[in-house]
Formats: structure tokens, sequence, C-alpha cells
């Protein structure tokens, strides 16, 4: 069969590939990332390259102008190899969140394109001891009575007289892996050894028995699983305390940008497996930071408990997601049993075990559980909202008696990615900004007070309503004024929040018209989900006791502005209350003790679903909430611009 | 016993835009237009107040029609080759009592007429009909926002009502209607919230919302007249129930979306009819102005119009 060689650039990475492949597949061979957001179907337009040598055919395409023809440009996904060739990938179409510095260029070619980068969680007031302390894994130190004529029993019976000498457990076992090094074990370490035990499912399992004492070397990681970013947490197990937070964003972005194209694409062949490995890269990317940072050996890392939706859990686990999409969008599974993390790919301790914090249905997962567990509405007296600002957003209303969620596919922007100058809530993320209405001279700081690199979520947050109070936007998103910082493109409007000489990156940080339509319709589609849920229970929002915002925001998020570009109801500003992350503090609180591990099963179990897309009124409030801060001017009676 | 009818109060209501001004007020047209001003539904007369008849402008260009079909340019005849006797037609002949003024010969495609050319036209016009102006620009957004300004200062104090504004190119023409005292028409496709969403954006730049008229883009008989009729319906019913932002009244171009149907082109009367149903059918779902093509369909929609509104 033809073998046809495909070099790209900048890069310069060449691979061989076979006949009629295409040549976003030969970048995804060769480890170089391009943008796809629609996954390979040909209608985003964002895999344009440049084929600067050989001869290709493409299928025809609008997203493509005569004049880009003209120079060469085609789409990736829809361009056949038929030779050896050149191809040139232009910084727009590479999948880079971030302008790249030089360490990141060399993170890339080293087969990573964004490095996990330190994140600083909410401080809240929640979760104070609401569990019992009793971790996911528990090191216990044992001093075995040696074997005598008078006490006979088999090594394995003798570990577990000790242990039951200390506690009652219902019901003890251990891995074949363990009885197989027992003897040597207890005899060489001189019958003093340290089990570590571990929850699974109704038993406890020796997961793991070491010689001597190591009871003080025991640590967890909590993590959730965003379609857009992964965040990991390692905690000391027998202190509780966090002693690094991670984020980075999820590799599987170079498969599409949502949970639909990615399932559409797990269904190619090597789809399933490549998801899995891009979620597990991520993951495994973050750990090895996390402990060479601690100085944390990998075989103290003992359990990990995952939050994630539905669709992340299904490929971590390379379960196929197929039927998550069809009607009636049914998932494999919900509840999890525990597992061995290895058996996912998760690089922990061999032994060490893995838990999925289940979720309700197929679009509404166990991040939900986590963050209603974290959130503690399910103990509330009146009806409280949580609503999880992500890729795909989350809204659940509901109180001790009930609880109803729904999903809101958001898009990433919110997280700062699929926007410009978008960016993690990272060092040096823009995230408070002002505008002077005189001269739109901006004021902004940034995370660390680093100089700024992006804008984060927050930040696009306080910019859109600032832009909105000087009348540099319109309300319904366009850019309606002229001034210095006011630039006309090829692609419609731009703001320029901070000039180059200003940024860490060499280049302007801008908001074009573009960002605010994608904006727009990510608090639009997080606004009318929460009104249609209210309205569904035929709850007044006016009614509503407490409000939870989560969301991988930083520190930092400005209720009331939140409010202007109508992402949040006009309510009361004491009712709102920012928690951050709610998924990774619930998946944190489940590794710490098994009483919330219990409640999320309970919760997950009794959360009622409901489908947003068969309320015949949703894109009608969808469609109102595409305006600034609403179609419906009465439903936000505070705001003025 | 007599069947006592229920009666229902809305608090909104309509308002009224009028078009064209007399010499009293700092223009020169011999009669004036009010549309809207209405309080309650269409035709139900008894349970509030409506002032105005719905208005018919029938419409002209600037330019030879080209793509009017020979049912409905045959009506015409030669006229159609110089406007200025083909208005004085429309307005001596078949009495019309506003004209609505394409100025289709700007569009690139047709004549490209420049800024300058399209302001001598409208200035023109002005002069030799008195009936109140209706201005429209060729639909070609870059074009529109070089001429429609020009036009609009050449009919500075006659109160013409031009269009159209939409959501992605208003600022132009709402700046020059601003500036020289004319009313706006704003356009939206078949879509309440983004019809709520322009008038909001053209009264944040400072225009009264009493000098909006929402074209709320309509399709002809047997080409989506019941989902045009159904968004009017709303809109309307949101304004009488008190949402000032849609409080604005209808221009319904029932001519031009008739005669694109392929029926209308059957026979000469089957055009007519077909344009008939659809003004009458707009004018039960709330138009207040309806701009119609053929002479004789504007005649009978007309008598129609006299009709309703003497047996009310």
């Amino acid at each position: 069969m033809d073998k046809f060689k495909v070099t790209f650039y900048p890069d310069n990475k060449t691979v061989r590939v076979e006949k009629d492949r295409t040549i976003l597949s030969a970048a995804i061979s060769a480890g170089v990332y391009i943008n796809s957001s629609c996954g390979g179907d040909g209608v985003c337009g964002r895999c344009k390259v440049v084929v600067r040598k050989g001869q290709v055919e493409s299928q025809a395409t609008g997203a493509v102008t005569l004049e880009e023809k003209k120079k060469n440009i085609h789409l990736a996904c829809s361009t056949i190899i038929h030779s050896d060739l050149e191809v040139e990938i232009p910084e727009s179409s590479r999948l880079n969140f971030d302008k790249l510095t030089p360490e990141e260029l060399e993170e890339r070619l080293s087969g990573l394109y964004s490095k996990a980068e330190d994140i600083q969680p909410v401080k809240t007031k929640l979760e104070a001891g609401v569990f019992k302390h009793s971790p996911f894994a528990t090191k216990l130190y044992l001093e075995l009575p040696k074997p005598t004529l008078n006490d006979s029993v088999s090594d394995l019976e003798r570990l577990y007289r000790a242990l039951r000498q200390l506690q009652e457990f219902p019901v003890v076992q251990t891995g074949l892996f363990n009885i197989r090094q027992l003897g040597e074990l207890l005899r060489d370490s001189e019958w003093s050894v340290t089990l570590t035990l571990g929850k699974r499912n109704d038993t406890v399992e020796i997961v793991l028995v070491e010689p001597g004492d190591t009871t003080h070397n025991n640590f967890g990681l909590a993590f959730d699983i965003g379609t857009t970013t992964i965040s990991g947490q390692l905690v000391d197990l027998n202190s509780k305390k966090i002693l690094g937070t991670k984020a980075a964003y999820n590799q599987q972005a170079a498969f599409g940008s949502d949970v639909i194209t990615r399932i559409v694409y797990a269904g190619n062949s090597d789809g399933l497996e490549k998801l899995h490995n891009a979620v597990c890269d991520t993951m495994n990317q973050i750990i090895r930071e996390l402990i060479s940072e601690h100085h944390i050996d990998l075989n103290d890392l003992n359990c990990i408990v995952c939050s994630g939706n539905t669709t992340m859990i299904h490929l971590l686990l390379s379960v196929d997601p197929a039927h998550i999409r069809k009607e009636p969008y049914v998932p494999t599974a919900n509840f999890l049993p525990v597992v061995r993390a290895a058996e996912a790919g998760i690089n922990i301790n061999p032994r060490g075990l893995l838990y999925c914090v289940p979720g309700v249905s197929s679009y509404v997962g166990g991040d939900t559980t986590s963050g209603i567990l974290s959130s503690g509405i399910y103990q509330k007296e009146q009806p409280c909202i949580l609503i999880d600002i992500g890729t795909n957003g989350e809204i659940v209303l509901g109180n001790k008696d009930f609880l109803v969620a729904c999903a809101a596919s958001a898009g990433p922007a919110f997280e700062g990615s699929g926007v410009t100058s978008g960016m993690r809530a990272s060092s040096g993320a823009i995230q408070k900004v002002s505008i002077n209405k005189k001269d739109f001279g901006v004021t902004y700081s940034t995370i660390q007070d680093k100089k700024p690199r992006g804008i984060c979520g927050s930040g696009y947050i306080d910019l859109l309503s600032s832009m909105l109070e000087a009348g540099i936007i319109d309300k319904g998103g366009k850019i309606n004024a002229e001034g210095s910082r006011i630039r006309s493109t090829d692609t419609g409007k731009e703001f320029v929040v901070c000039f180059k000489d200003e940024t860490d990156i060499g280049a302007d940080i801008v908001i074009n018209e573009a960002d605010i339509e994608n904006l727009k319709r990510s608090k639009g589609a997080l606004y009318s989900a929460t009104a249609i849920l209210a309205r569904h229970l035929d709850i007044e929002l006016s009614h509503i006791y407490k409000i939870f915002i989560a969301g991988g925001f930083g520190t930092y998020l400005d209720i009331e502005k939140a409010i202007k570009i109508g992402l949040l109801p006009d309510l009361e500003r004491s009712k709102f209350m920012f928690i951050g992350n709610s998924a990774l503090a619930g998946a944190r609180q489940i590794l710490l003790s098994n009483q919330a591990m219990a409640m999320a099963d309970k919760l997950a179990s009794t959360i009622t679903y409901f489908e947003l897309s068969v309320d015949p009124k949703y894109m009608d409030e969808y469609s109102q909430a595409l305006f600034f801060p609403h179609t419906d001017l009465i439903r936000f009676p505070t705001v003025r611009f | 016993m007599e069947t006592q009818l229920v009666l229902e109060k809305w608090p909104g209501i309509i308002s009224t835009v009028t078009i064209g001004a007399k010499k009293e007020e700092g223009g020169t047209r011999a009669d004036i237009a009010k549309i809207g001003g209405q309080n309650t539904l269409p035709l139900l007369f008894k349970e509030g107040s409506i002032p105005n008849k719905p208005v018919i402008a029938l419409e002209m260009w600037d330019v030879f029609p080209s793509d009017w079909p020979e049912e409905l340019s045959n009506a015409y005849g030669k006229v159609l080759n110089d406007p200025f006797a083909w208005a004085d037609k429309c307005v001596n002949e078949y009495k019309a009592q506003t004209l609505c003024l394409r100025m289709q010969g700007t569009h690139p495609d047709s004549g490209d007429k420049g800024a300058l050319e399209a302001a001598r036209f409208v200035s023109t016009l002005l002069k030799k009909v008195k009936v109140p102006l209706v201005i429209m620009g060729s639909g070609d957004d870059a074009k529109d926002n070089l001429i429609l300004p020009a036009c609009s200062e050449a009919a500075k104090g006659e109160r013409c009502l031009i269009g159209c504004a939409v959501q992605d190119n208003y600022k132009t023409l709402v700046a020059s209607v601003l500036a020289d005292g004319h009313s706006i028409i704003a356009e939206s496709p078949i879509d309440i919230n983004i019809a709520k969403q322009l008038n909001i954006l053209i009264s944040d730049m400072g225009l009264n919302l009493e000098r909006i008229v929402i074209n709320p883009t309509i399709g002809a008989l047997g080409y989506g007249l019941e989902y045009a009729y159904s968004i009017m319906e709303r809109a309307r019913l949101a304004a009488l129930s008190g949402d000032k932002t849609l409080a604005s009244p209808f221009i319904c171009f029932a001519g031009q979306e008739a005669w694109r149907a392929k029926e209308a082109k059957a026979t000469p009367e089957q055009g007519i009819i077909w344009e008939i149903i659809t003004a009458t059918s707009l004018i039960q779902s709330g138009a207040d102005l309806l701009v119609m093509r053929h002479p004789a369909a504007a005649e009978k929609t007309a008598k129609y119009i006299g009709t309703l509104f003497t047996n009310r």
C-alpha cells in the first residue's frame, strides 16, 4: 500500500500515512494539534491549513473562500492526501489556548500542548466538618504476634484477626497479588506491616501490605474532569490538608470542543481509545506535576475520586458513550463500581482505587452530584439553586425534600476557550476590569498580579459589563463606538483590552464581536435553563432562598456584573454565594469521608432529571436571553446602562 | 335575552406614527397618514379604540422593475420606464394616499446609483407628488448606509418613514432619521424577540419608540402567511399587555411577497386575488401599513377596509 510522507510546519514534524487519509488525521498521528471544533465534519472551518507542496483533494466547502483557495488554504478535515505533503498550520488553526511562551512551545513539542497550571481554589464557608473523617483509603500499622505451634493460624488469617481486634469490618477481602507476597513480606518485616484499606463497594479491601510503618504517607487525589478543563487536587488523607491544585485543558479538545462531537468521534475506529488516552494523559500529567512538586512517591497515592459529566466518565473508563447521544439518551452506567485506577490507565499506586462520583443521567453527571454535595443544598429547608458554569452547565433546583437538575450546553467561553484572548483562571489572567467612560481607558487586575496573558471567565464577565456601561457595545453585543482601542478587522470589530507592550505574550489582548457572540450564547443558555427550570417547578425566582454559583473562575466573580450581563437572575445580591469549583470540592469530600461517598450515592439516585429540550418554550426563552441583559427588560429591574 | 359580550381591556396602547408633514409642520405634504394608536386587537371595535384605519401605500421604484412579472407590470404599462410618471399615475389615477419608494436603482447589481443621484431623485419626487412617502433602500446593507442618509437629508422635514434597519445594521440609519426628523422601519426575520431587541437598540440611540414601525417580515398566502400571522399576533398581545418595546405599528410588504408566489403568475386575475387575500389576512393580524403592488388589488383592499370600518 502507498504511504505518503506529510510534514507539518512550523512544528517540523513528519509522519508517514496511508493513502486516503485526511490531513487532520495525519496531524493527529503526528501529535500536531489542529483546531477541530466540529470533530472533522467540515462545517466549523477552524482547521484551515496551507498546503505548501504536494497533491491533495478537497471536498467542496463553504468555509473556504475563493481568495483562500488561491492561497492553497484547505480544511484539514476534508482534504485527502494524494502525495507527499508539506503543510503549514497557521496560528489561527492551532489548538492553543494561550499564546505560546518558549517553555510552552517546548512542552508542545514533547507532545503536550498545555501545561498544567496552579489554581488557587476559592475559599468558601461551606463544608466545614460536615462529614466524619474516614478517607477512601486508610492506613493501619499492625504489629502481629509471630506464629507459634500454639498459634498457628495462617498468615492471612493472622492479618485479618489483628485487623478485627482493632475495628469490626463487615467483609474483608484481599487480592491474590497481596497473598502471593504475604508470607515473605511478613517475615522480612518482622511482623510489623502497614495495611492500606480501601472501601470497595460494600466491602473493605486490603489494597496493599507494606513493611514497617508508612501510615504518615497516605495521599489521595480529587479530580474534576470537565469537557474543557481538568482540575486535580492533591490531598493528605491523614491531615485532610490540600497540598496543591492544578488544572489543564482537556486534551480531548483536539477531537471536538463539546461532548457530542467527542461521542461521534468515539465511534470512529480507534476513536474511543484516542479519547481515553487523551484524558488519561492530561490527568497523569497533572498527577506527575503535583507529586514532583510536593516530593511525594507515586506509590503513596492510594486512591482517587473523579467527578465528571457522564460522557467524560465513560471516556475515562473507556466505556463506549455512543448511546448518550441517541434517543432516549441512555448512558451505559451512572453508578460505577470502585475499580483499580491502573485499570483506567491512571498512574497512582498500581493497587490504588478509583471511585467515580455517580451521575444522574446522560447529561447530568457526577460533577453535579458532587456540586450538590459540596454546596449542601440537599440539606436546606428552602428551595435553593446551584448553577455550575461550565461547558456543560448544570442547574439544580431543590432543597432537602427534592432536587431537580437540568443541563445547559453553554460552551467553553467562560472557561476561556473558543474566545480569542481567553485563558484559564491561572497566573496572569485578567480577572477584574473597569473601563473609563470618557476615553475607554482600561484598568484591570490579574491573578497573582502578573503581566497579563489573557482573559479568564470572571474577567470576561467584568469586561462585557464594563463595555456595556461605557457604551462600547450595544445590548445586542455589537461594538458601537469609535476610539483608539477599537479596530476593524476582516471578521468584524475588536476592542483592545491591553496593548502588546503591557502584556506578557508579545501580542495585544483583545475581545472581538465573535467572542462577544460566544459569551452571549453561553450566558443565554445558562440563564434560560435557570428560568425554565424554575418555571417548570412553578417556583418564582424571587422565592429562591440562596443561589450557589460554581465554576472554574479562580478566586473572584463579581455577582453584580454577572447580573448586569444577564448571566444570573436579578435578585437580591445577598442571596448569591460564589463557591468556585464545586465538583472538585465534592470529590475531595468523598475522598475524605465514607459518609460523603454514601451520601453521593444516595443523592445521585434521588435527583430528578429534567430534559430542557422537551420544554416547548425552550427556544423562545433562549433567544430572549440572547441580549444584554435580556430581551424582557422587566426581568432585570435593577440593571441600567 | 340578549347575550352579554365579555369585553377585554388592555393596559397597553400601540403608538401612533405619523407619516408626512404639512406646511405648518415644516413639510410640503398635502396630506398626512397616521397609523397605530389602537388599544385593542384588530377590528374589536367594542373592546377599545381603533382611531386609525390600516393605510395602503402603493409601491414604486426609481428604476424599471425588471423582476416584476408581466401580469403585474402590464397593469402600469409604459410609465414603469419613467418613475415620475409612475408616481403620478399612482397618485392621480389610482388615488394612492401614500407612496412607498424603493431605491432599487442604487443596488450594486441594478444600476448602482450614487448617494447624490439618489438624493436628487427623492427631492424631485417630493416636489412632483404631495402624498406622504415611505423610502426604502435596495436591501444591500453597505450601499443603503451610503444612500439612505443622503435621501433622508434630501427629505428633511417631510417626516418620511425610512427603512429598513436590521439588527446588524441600524446605527447609520437611526442617526440620519434622528437628525432629519423622520421615522424608521425596524425589520426582523419573523422573530418576535429580534423585533423587540431591535426596538430596544434603536430607542437606546435616542430615537423615540413612537417613531418606530415594525416590519415583522411576512410570507404570502401559502408561503408562511400563518407563521407571520401568529408572530404579529403574539407581538400585539405582548404590546397590549403593556410591553412598550413592542408597541409599534406594523408595516407589511404584502405586494412584494404575494407576487413572488408562483400561483400569482398563473393568470392575471389570480395574482390580484393572491395579493388581496394576503393583504386582508394581514389586516386581521394587525397590519397598520400595507405596501401593495397591483392597483386593482390595492383598490379592492381599500374597499374592504372601508367596509370593515363603516360597519363598526
